[in-house]
């Protein structure tokens, strides 16, 4: 008999579980549509080991199609025009490497794919830009990938606060709205890109004889993790070309960058820019010493084992 | 058996991920110093990632393998209390070489972090000993130099001060194009521009 009351609180605790985290998958889901729905302007900073930056950004949707326009306030205008996820124009600081990329539609944020190697849960409300919002936890539940902390807009699930953390719950960066107005339509004027903002030209060296794809490959990835991209590139500073591939699990990304070494010294390397890693290591091919350097907003550990798993040739590469 | 490979598998016994070939393999490279030596290089990455800093140099193996070599054979006519009392002194001078291992390998944060300044690894670069991810004390971007004056950089040559910025770069500017999660992938990028 005693039995029953256990099992009804058993069953309830694992009922409120399972609602917090559909909860949290209800909240990313409107997250993923806010930004196709919603209007707004306001006022943000950004926040890294080493940085730190306030940004105004005008955003409007109309016609189903979304305008959105950034301008960072301190130090460098820097600026960025954005039309349906495809960059229009940014300021002359921020072009190179960017053209032959931009015209891959954005992904779609998908909490259900999420779910698998994160877990969701709303954990609190909070209060920011002087909106209620609610807070919503992404843990990864394993130690390849960071967490999130989203603090989202009560009112429309516009992501207010971004924090990554590390395994040691170390803040990594902060991105947090210091204004939110998402009554205010911005006007064309608002989204008129500056003289500054030259427009985003296609590379003409994208175009390569062999995919990118089968001349390297990895031997190891992250669970979960999909490559997203593959390009090759001609460095405008070096002259040297440059094979890049891009992964992503729907949350983090990471890129790998491939380059000869043309017997140059060069060391291996190691280095943290806020959330961001890289490292770079040596490697042995038919066609000469190579130099592979992993790059993306995931733990050292993982971006070790990635850069130690790269191979040349045509196998197939494992999921 | 080539380099990379073995180093892949010393990465997977650290993550607890090897199959038994890999550990197997691990275990048959382990004589080798530099394999130690690498071992050990992970171990640091791996505490500093954790915060628990320890004394890069201590090999507990190497110890134990120490004590075992030093510790007589007991020799086989002995038989009956004695025999198992050598027994018990092997074991005890191991258990010995192990616990003074981890007490060693235990300190708390801090004075971890003190030894390993002072040991100065030539693998780690002081800073990030203290965390990679700070965000306390940051400075104005304007009062930065280098390009990656903020980050935690070893190994530093000119092929990857050329390098490396670009890399990140592009990394950033392709996530912004790619990004699913609003402006922040801008704001990073933006960031990395900032110096």
């Amino acid at each position: 008999m005693r039995a029953i009351p256990l099992l009804t609180l058993w069953l309830s605790s694992w009922f409120a579980l399972s609602a917090h985290a559909d909860e949290a998958q209800d909240w990313l889901t409107r997250l993923g549509r806010a930004e196709q729905q919603q209007s707004f302007e306001g006022t943000f900073v950004y926040e890294r080991n080493g940085s730190f930056s306030t940004h105004d950004i005008w955003h409007r949707v109309q016609d189903g199609h979304v305008r959105e326009r950034l301008l960072q306030l301190d130090g460098a205008a820097q600026e960025a025009l954005r039309v349906d996820g495809r960059t229009q124009c940014v300021s002359s600081v921020l072009v190179a490497g960017l053209a032959s990329s931009s015209d891959t539609p954005s992904r779609a944020l998908d909490p259900q794919k999420l779910t698998q190697f994160y877990e969701l849960a709303v954990i609190g409300k909070s209060r920011v830009a002087g909106r209620n919002a609610v807070i919503v936890s992404i843990s990864p539940r394993d130690q390849y990938r960071f967490g999130f902390e989203l603090h989202l807009d009560r009112e429309t699930a516009l992501p207010l606060k971004s924090l990554l953390l590390n395994d040691q719950g170390q803040l990594l960066e902060r991105f947090q709205y210091t204004r939110l107005d998402t009554r205010a339509v911005p006007s064309d004027q608002d989204l008129q890109p500056g003289r500054e903002c030259s427009p985003v030209a296609v590379a003409s060296s994208k175009v390569s004889s062999t995919p990118v794809t089968q001349v390297w490959h990895l031997d190891w990835l992250p669970p979960g993790f999909q490559q997203i991209s593959a390009v090759t590139r001609k460095d405008t500073q070096t002259k040297a070309t440059v094979d890049s591939l891009m992964y992503d699990d729907g949350l983090a990304r990471f890129s790998v960058f491939l380059e000869s070494a043309k017997g140059a010294d060069v060391n291996e390397t190691r280095a943290q820019l806020g959330p961001t890693v890289a490292v770079s290591r040596r490697l042995n091919t038919v066609e000469g010493e190579m130099m592979v350097t992993v790059v993306g907003e995931i733990p050292i550990g993982t971006a070790e084992r990635i850069a130690l798993s790269v191979r040349s040739g045509k196998a197939a590469a494992k999921p | 058996m080539s380099r990379d490979a073995l180093q892949e598998s010393l990465s997977a016994v650290m993550d607890n991920e090897a199959d038994e070939l890999e550990l197997r393999r691990v275990l048959n490279a382990f004589d080798d110093a530099e394999t130690r030596d690498t071992w050990s290089r992970y171990q640091v990455a791996r505490a500093v990632m954790h915060k628990d800093l320890l004394i890069p140099r201590l090999d507990i193996a190497a110890a134990v393998s120490a004590a075992l070599a030093d510790e007589a054979v007991p020799a086989k006519a002995a038989r009956g209390p004695w025999r198992s009392l050598g027994r018990l002194a092997v074991a005890a001078s191991v258990t010995v070489a192990v616990l003074a291992g981890v007490r060693l390998y235990n300190q708390d944060e801090i004075a971890g972090n003190e030894l390993a300044q002072q040991t100065q690894q030539p693998v780690m670069a002081g800073p990030q000993v203290k965390g990679p991810a700070v965000l306390a004390g940051y400075k104005e971007s304007s009062d930065t130099t280098g390009p990656m004056a903020n980050g935690v950089l070893q190994g530093q040559s000119g092929w990857q001060d050329q390098r490396l910025p670009g890399y990140l770069r592009q990394h950033a500017q392709e996530s912004a194009s790619k990004g699913t999660e609003s402006a922040l992938p801008y704001a990073r990028a933006a960031s990395q521009e900032n110096r």
